[in-house]
């Protein structure tokens, strides 16, 4: 990226630009410019450059001394937001219980250090990298505080200092001191490591102060953050740097690409289990279960497998099709049937055969090896399983004792929403820019106007619109929870939108590509899943990450309509607890603090997917 | 060649079965999805009305004209007599602040976008330091911080300010000098219009000689000073303009006696002339050398659904609200009548003035020759969404430079033109095409955004239309309203965006 034109490259925050792949592809680094000389090209080549210098550096000092002014202003209390760190992250999710959601961190630890050996993702950088960043950090860290008021507690000014004045130096050491630092690079292993010993070093060491509520007060003592916090962190600190470790060492013995589908499929299936089953502890009646649940899920993956495998046949011909349209037929006939209160069935069988009867009918466009059918009906038998067995979690009562309803809150909630809704928007898409590029001239209509309603309205008139009014389109006896209404209308919303993305992938596939399609003799459904699909997506994947940055960032919308999520509990809830009457200022300044750090790491991840991307096409 | 084409010919004379024919297969499907979904929706709102029926609240509009019994924070109209002019003041200020924070948002955009291209390595830091944070904070939680901070400021009294008399700041709100037009503006607009012209033809001259005999005119600097000299004079001359008012009150009472059944024609007049002249030039569109190209059924399909389009205005015309076309003519009289007011009149005054804050009791006096205030409602909303669209216009604006191929400005500097001037002739022309789509894409952002006003408490539509709904329960008619209000904002401003695109175009050779 042109980010830079002078002779030193950015030593901006996010220093590690991720490299994917292998060596070579990372550009070489310029050797280290002398100080004078480098100011003399970039700060003052000319008098209006000179100018733009002293103009921005005003501009820079000025809000900085604003915003630190802000922080340290006498009417915040910052023990606010240390006191309710937990409420912040996890709501009212039971002490007693708060082992779950530490399983649950580390589950997703695990995985994120499993991920990164199996996709093999390089974040090394040199250590003229490191040094210019530390410099950087430490002369940053010395401004701010020269520019903190007076109003700030004196140890934190003098910390600010010395951290400051000790990062200086070992970045200008590294930086002068080593010999070609811009030709050595730091191992990821050894960053992985000494970051994760860095935290857990910081937790142990660092006298934070143990904020926390006795009884309803809140209570402060002096000396290092609470066991019951830095215990978890070291272990899972130490969760992934092991599972990274032992992603590397699995990499090197199971056959390449196990790892990745192993993976690809726990960031599907996993968060669910987690929240639905770990988080939510469902009070499973096992007797029921093992009677009715366990057999219909089984039944359905293996009689409906071995269906699937007879159908993609290949030169099965008419037979195919007609067993599929009896299929549907059945299908529709239990929903039907239901409506005349007729033939009760449990609501995920009528699911499950309307889902086995588009499988069925989508058979024949599958055919092929034995291999391949086999695939074929394996993935049905693993989506209708762990659909079953969503559905069951999500409809058993929880064992949780929470004192309000809902048992997802805070950032939890956050991350939550914004996972599903993007995951259950993704189909939903796909379908409309498909229908949308068609040549059926009604499906165009439709998914147009679809598309374009409710990308005309905000987001928030559609959350008012579910939250509010969902239960009314029901039918009697029917309702649905809050959250859950939410959860809808943003996916729809969503849906809209990556339709629109997913459209700009299907443009960019050359004509070529349909005529060779054509040429071969595919038909229209197995050149869209096989050819036009997949080149597609690839292309769209930068636009869907920063989707997902905008679905995250919106969740906060939630916290207008009911959900208590960050900014609720931030903006609410805290200021009217009996200790902290009216202190909403640090608490929204340490969620301004979490959002920006999430989305602002996924924006570098994007932006060197893309270029990784752009290297890889020719793969 | 010959031998592949004979067994072609063969297989499409034999026919294949019903249910293998492509043709009818397309559109079954799409009739039955059709249906399926239409049947979906019935069923929905027919459920919809069972229920609201059980409550006993029915779903129609007759409540607009109910007295609203709230008050407004800010607004045309503080104190509506009726819930639809509740309504109406919510829009007002939703597009109140939409307008604004446009303009500035696309200011500050354009300064930070450039500043991140500049040469200097702290302007580029800050630029981009600026863009990085402010683009991945939420929005509604810049809005509420903003909101925090203003409300924590100090009580206002006289010298509250940054500049006493002058700018105060507070947490009241904001309030600056301003400059404001006076009664004669209108005239003195329209006596600049008639100078406008005359310069234009001097321009023209100007342009001509210059093309015929070379040499530099100064065309820009004496178009310029006779702008300014024109101003000079119509400033106290503008009184002499006043007779345009009784034109307009001219036209206000002929487009007052137009009788509806008239405007009903001329309307359905028009939805069918755009329906034909559409039709005809899609045909003309199909033409080619040999004749008319065959239609596929896509295209018969386009064809039928324009007219279905124009049958269904004129069903909405003539039988689903007859009201539209009284309604049309008395806004246009109202509209012209109050233009007849802003032009006539003799009272010949300047046409502007300037005025600076005034207090009364701790508060801003919000009505009458006072200076411009922003409540921290609207400050709070305003500096929220301005500063983080303004992030993503200048994220738009840095790729729309980039993306202009450096031999342009290359090409500049080697015909000795300055930085600055090949960033204004070169560069910028080029890349204002690549930004304009996605830059109305972000205005539309920031329209939709206003609707986090109801965070705040600021009266836009949203807010005023959840206060309504929570009062007498109309809550799918409110949505109705939002919804058309939004989308009639969005497509007017994809209206605008294409328009400029289209005049933008680069004009092929």
């Amino acid at each position: 990226m042109s980010e830079m034109s002078g002779p030193l490259v950015v030593p901006s925050a996010g220093a590690a630009e991720i490299a994917f792949g292998v060596e070579h592809e990372i550009a070489p680094e310029d050797p280290i410019t002398p100080p004078g000389r480098w100011m003399r090209e970039n700060l003052f080549s000319s008098w209006s450059n000179g100018i733009q210098t002293v103009l921005f550096a005003a501009i820079l000092i000025g809000i900085l001394k604003w915003l630190l002014n802000l922080v340290f202003a006498e009417e915040s209390d910052w023990a606010s937001v240390a006191t309710n760190i937990r409420l912040l992250f996890a709501y009212n999710y039971p002490v007693e219980q708060f082992v779950r959601v530490w399983v649950s961190l580390g589950t997703l630890l695990a995985a994120a250090g499993l991920s990164i050996a199996a996709w093999n993702l390089d974040l090394s950088f040199t250590l003229r990298k490191l040094g210019i960043n530390t410099a950087t950090g430490g002369g940053v860290l010395v401004l701010v505080g020269i520019l903190t008021p007076g109003t700030a507690p004196s140890d934190v000014r003098a910390g600010m200092f010395v951290l400051g004045a000790i990062l200086l130096v070992i970045g200008l050491a590294v930086l002068f001191g080593v010999k070609d630092p811009h030709r050595k690079r730091i191992p990821f292993e050894a960053l992985l490591i000494s970051v994760a010993g860095l935290v857990v070093a910081f937790v142990w060491l660092f006298p934070l102060g143990r904020y926390e509520f006795a009884g309803d007060e809140a209570s402060y003592a002096s000396g290092t953050i609470n066991i019951s916090t830095k215990g978890p962190w070291t272990v899972m600190m130490i969760v992934l740097v092991a599972s990274f470790l032992v992603g590397k060492a699995l990499g090197r013995v199971l056959p390449s690409g196990a790892l990745k589908g192993v993976m690809a499929a726990f960031w599907v299936i996993g968060p669910a289990f987690l929240i639905f089953v770990v988080l939510r502890d469902p009070a499973f009646d096992w007797g029921y279960v093992w009677a009715v649940d366990v057999p219909m899920a089984l039944g359905f993956a293996l009689l409906g497998g071995g269906v699937l495998y007879f159908l993609t046949k290949p030169g099965l011909g008419e037979l195919g099709r007609i067993i599929g349209a009896v299929l549907f037929g059945v299908a529709v006939f239990n929903w039907v049937a239901a409506f005349f209160g007729l033939y009760p069935m449990l609501q995920k069988g009528r699911i499950s055969f309307m889902l086995l009867a588009v499988f069925a009918i989508l058979a024949p466009t599958f055919a092929g090896e034995r291999a391949a059918r086999l695939r074929f009906a394996t993935g049905w038998a693993v989506l209708v399983v762990v659909m079953h067995w969503l559905i069951t979690a999500i409809n058993t009562p929880s064992t949780l004792e929470i004192v309000a309803p809902p048992f997802l809150g805070g950032f939890i909630l956050s991350v939550s929403i914004a996972y599903y809704v993007m995951l259950a928007s993704f189909p939903l898409g796909i379908l409309l820019a498909l229908a949308r590029t068609s040549k059926l001239p009604i499906f165009r209509v439709m998914s147009t106007v679809y598309i374009e309603i409710l990308r005309g309205v905000p987001l928030i008139t559609i959350l008012f619109f579910f939250s509010i009014m969902l239960n009314l389109f029901l039918p009697g006896g029917m309702s649905i929870s809050e959250l859950a209404a939410i959860f809808t209308g943003y996916s729809l919303f969503s849906a809209a939108y990556m339709a629109e993305n997913i459209r700009g992938g299907l443009q960019a596939i050359r004509r070529g590509q349909y005529e060779a399609s054509d040429a071969l003799g595919l038909t229209t459904v197995q050149r869209t899943m096989f050819i036009v699909l997949p080149q597609a997506l690839r292309v769209t994947i930068p636009n869907l990450v920063g989707q997902a940055i905008a679905t995250f960032k919106e969740t906060s919308l939630v916290s207008i309509v009911g959900g208590f999520e960050l900014v609720r509990i931030a903006n609410q809830t805290i200021p009217n607890q009996p200790d902290y009457i009216g202190q909403n200022r640090p608490a929204l300044l340490f969620i301004s603090l979490v959002f920006w750090a999430f989305s602002y790491s996924m924006s570098r991840a994007s932006r060197s997917l893309e270029q990784h991307l752009g290297v890889g096409t020719g793969r | 060649m010959t031998a592949s084409t004979a067994p072609v010919t063969h297989s499409s004379q034999a026919r294949p079965p019903i249910w293998r024919n492509t043709t009818i297969l397309k559109w079954g499907v799409q009739i039955i999805v059709l249906a399926l979904v239409i049947a979906a929706f019935t069923f929905l709102v027919s459920q919809a009305k069972t229920n609201l029926d059980q409550k006993g609240i029915p779903v129609d509009y007759d409540w607009i004209n109910d007295p609203a019994n709230i008050q407004l924070g800010e607004g045309i109209d503080t104190q509506p007599n009726s819930m639809g002019r509740a309504l109406w003041s919510g829009m007002v200020n939703t597009l109140r602040i939409a307008g604004v924070g446009i303009l500035v948002a696309t200011i500050i955009g354009v300064f930070v976008g450039l500043a991140r291209l500049s040469h200097n390595w702290l302007a580029q830091k800050v630029a981009s330091i600026y863009v990085e944070t402010l683009r991945n904070i939420p929005v509604l939680v810049q809005i509420l911080l903003w909101f925090a901070i203003l409300t924590s400021l100090g009580d206002l009294t006289q010298d509250s300010g940054v500049l006493n008399d002058f700018v105060f700041l507070s947490q009241k709100g904001i309030s600056i000098p301003r400059v404001f037009f006076a009664d004669g503006f209108y005239q003195w607009l329209f006596l600049l219009l008639v100078f406008g012209v005359g310069i234009h033809f001097v321009r023209k001259r100007l342009q001509r000689k210059q093309d015929l005999e070379g040499g530099d005119k100064h065309i820009g600097l004496i178009s310029f000073g006779l702008w300014v000299l024109a101003a000079a004079i119509a400033w106290p001359a503008n009184p002499i303009m006043s007779w345009v008012g009784s034109i307009f009150d001219a036209i206000a009472d002929v487009w007052g006696s137009i009788p509806e059944t008239l405007m009903q024609l001329i309307l359905t007049a028009i939805a069918v002339g755009a329906a034909v002249i559409w039709i005809r030039r899609f045909l003309e569109s199909r033409r080619t050398p040999a004749g008319l190209a065959k239609l596929t059924d896509d295209d018969w399909f386009r064809m039928i659904f324009a007219g279905i389009a124009a049958l269904i205005a004129a069903l909405f015309i003539w039988i689903l609200w007859p009201g539209l076309s009284s309604w049309i003519i008395n806004s246009g009289r109202d509209f012209f009548e109050f233009l007849g007011n802003k032009f006539g009149g003799e009272r010949g005054s300047l046409p502007l003035d300037a005025m600076k804050p005034t207090l009364s009791e701790g508060r801003f006096v919000n009505y009458g020759p006072t200076g411009l205030t922003m409540s921290v409602f609207f400050a709070s909303l305003f500096f929220g969404l301005v500063f983080y669209t303004s992030s993503f216009i200048a994220e738009i604006v840095r790729g729309g430079v980039l993306a202009v191929p450096p031999g342009q400005s290359e090409a500049a500097a080697a015909v000795g033109l300055s930085r600055m001037q090949s960033l204004r002739k070169v560069v910028l022309p080029q890349a204002f095409r690549v930004i304009m789509p996605p830059l109305g894409n972000q205005y539309l952002n920031l329209t939709k955004n206003t609707s986090l006003a109801i965070a705040v408490g600021y009266s836009d539509v949203v807010q005023v239309g959840q206060s309504l709904y929570n009062k007498n329960n109309q809550t799918l008619a409110v949505f109705g309203i939002w919804m058309t209000f939004f989308l009639a904002c969005s497509l007017t401003t994809s209206l605008v965006v294409n328009i400029i695109n289209r005049r933008l175009e680069i004009v092929e050779r």
